[in-house]
């Protein structure tokens, strides 16, 4: 699996969706099951898989699909 | 005067919430005198609340004018709602607006529109009989759907919000932070201990990861913060540890075991920023807090819920039901005080019940009690799990189970992840699926698995072995 394969599984394991469900709109305004729960649970999967540390902000802002790979950018995370 | 608010200073800030809003003492009493207004005698109400001054000022104008109110989750869904509403035949309803749910139109006499869109739905449901000691209910369970509900009473609100607010040492230069929902018992205890004494309250409906959670905090000078073991799971991912919080004193934590690593955490924290972390138990049946560990006692007694609150007495018992006075002992923890609640109710007829408790609460918690006192939960005897705060009853999701799919299947876990075991594994996901809706909880807590060697008596009943 590449960079973005392993993202990718790892938003659709968390919200419970097939992985072409995700695109620009997903997120916690459109996605139903997206609380402090599962975005404890996302960033947690996203650290362990890519060995990264997010910063607080980063973790307050992990709020949407897109957002997500802008992020991961900052830790140089290509996907 | 209920939480002694005609004897704080009138025009300091009582209550502020997401809204902007905010509320004097003097106000609260004005506001609550006029909602009674609309109610004018002792009879039931449900209130759908979320933590706004709205929601509060409909509870607090309840108890001070003995009127009883279920206090329910704004996000209740209808299912649920039908039930209660047909078990126990309010006469009134006061719900925010978010909440489509409503009464059938031949039930309304009349509907009064209040702030913020709230609404008061009076019904021509008759005025229950209650008990007249009888304060407030809340549900056992927030979540599997169940109607039982535990009944307080008047002294159980007065003296558990004397009781913590003693335990805290809290005062009128204290502001708390009430994001845990006010329709949960340590909710509720957070924001009627503060006011009690003279403290402000910030009711929030932000979660921590939202950064208007975090804006508050400082904005609001925060000295209190008060969560559950997955609160602080999100504190310690969220880095709280590097976060400036100057205004934070006191950090305290209830709803369940925290574990260890997070207690050690928190005790360093607190150590190391000359703060309080204080540790404490409690259940609904207890109206909220029976047992706290005192700040200085943290890096000593790791994991420990301490000993008995102010005016509370904590025992243990042998399986016969006899209180064993060895300091050092194991068994079942019993609590005594003011604050144990009345008992349950499953129907209107309930509300009429007296005191079953008679102020002893049997916990349903096996403890260890150490040479100096300290009290150290180890297991529970009761059939519930509690996942993220909320109260998971084992033999409810089963039931569930049973009248959904007509299977078999068996309930265990530990306050991590419910574990479902069914014969069928092909129905896997959609018993995932159906119990995370009914319960809400996250479906990666819930693992559905193998049910082997189900033993069946001859006339094809389950034997439960484990």
């Amino acid at each position: 699996m590449n960079n973005l394969e392993k993202f990718n599984s790892i938003f659709a394991e968390t919200f419970n969706v097939d992985s072409s469900q995700l695109n620009e709109n997903f997120g916690i305004d459109t996605v139903a099951n997206w609380d402090s729960v599962t975005q404890l649970s996302l960033v947690t999967a996203i650290e362990d898989e890519f060995n990264i540390m997010l910063d607080t902000d980063d973790i307050l802002d992990f709020k949407t699909y897109s957002i997500a790979k802008e992020i991961l950018k900052k830790y140089q995370i290509e996907l | 005067m209920f939480l002694n608010i005609d004897l704080h200073k009138s025009d300091a800030i009582a209550l502020v919430d997401d809204s902007g809003l905010s509320i004097t003492f003097n106000e609260l009493i004005t506001k609550s005198n006029e909602f009674y207004k609309l109610i004018d005698k002792r009879t039931l109400i449900f209130i759908l609340a979320d933590n706004s001054i709205e929601s509060f000022i409909a509870f607090y104008s309840c108890i001070q004018n003995k009127v009883v109110p279920l206090l329910l989750s704004s996000n209740t869904n209808e299912e649920l709602l039908n039930n209660l509403y047909e078990k126990y035949v309010p006469e009134f309803i006061y719900k925010i607006p978010s909440n489509n749910w409503r009464p059938k139109n031949e039930n309304i006499v009349a509907t009064y529109l209040k702030e913020n869109g709230f609404e008061l739905i009076q019904t021509n449901n008759i005025n229950p009989i209650l008990f007249d000691e009888l304060s407030f209910l809340l549900p056992t369970s927030g979540s599997t759907g169940s109607p039982k509900l535990v009944r307080h009473s008047y002294t159980n609100l007065d003296s558990s919000a004397k009781n913590v607010s003693e335990l805290f040492k809290i005062d009128n230069t204290h502001t708390a932070i009430a994001f845990l929902p006010m329709y949960y018992t340590m909710g509720l205890s957070v924001i009627m201990s503060h006011l009690n004494s003279g403290a402000k309250v910030v009711l929030t409906n932000y979660s921590l990861t939202d950064r208007l959670f975090w804006n508050l905090m400082k904005e609001q000078k925060v000295t209190t913060f008060t969560g559950v073991p997955y609160s602080f799971e999100l504190l310690d991912k969220l880095r709280f540890f590097r976060m400036p919080l100057p205004d934070l004193k006191i950090i305290t934590q209830g709803g369940g075991k925290l574990k260890e690593d997070l207690f050690i955490k928190f005790a360093q924290y607190a150590t190391d920023k000359l703060i309080q972390f204080i540790p404490t138990y409690g259940q609904t049946e207890g109206t909220a807090r029976m047992a706290f560990l005192e700040p200085s006692m943290t890096q000593l007694k790791v994991g420990s819920i301490g000993k008995a609150i102010p005016n509370g007495y904590l025992g243990v018992i042998n399986n016969s039901g006899e209180e064993i006075l060895i300091t050092e002992a194991e068994g079942e923890m019993i609590y005594k005080g003011k604050n144990v609640t009345l008992g349950y109710a499953e129907c209107k007829e309930d509300l009429t019940k007296g005191d079953d408790n008679k102020d002893v609460l049997i916990t349903g918690d096996i403890v260890k009690r150490d040479a100096d006192g300290f009290y150290f939960i180890i297991g529970r005897k009761k059939r519930f799990l509690k996942i993220y705060g909320y109260r998971i009853s084992l033999d409810e999701v089963e039931m569930l189970i049973k009248n959904q799919f007509h299977i078999e299947c068996i309930c265990s876990g530990n306050d991590e992840q419910l574990i479902i075991k069914i014969e069928d594994l092909s129905l896997a996901n959609q018993v995932q699926a159906y119990i995370s809706d009914k319960t809400n909880l996250f479906h990666q807590c819930i693992s559905v698995q193998q049910l082997e060697n189900l033993a069946r008596n001859e006339v094809g009943k389950v034997i439960l072995t484990n």
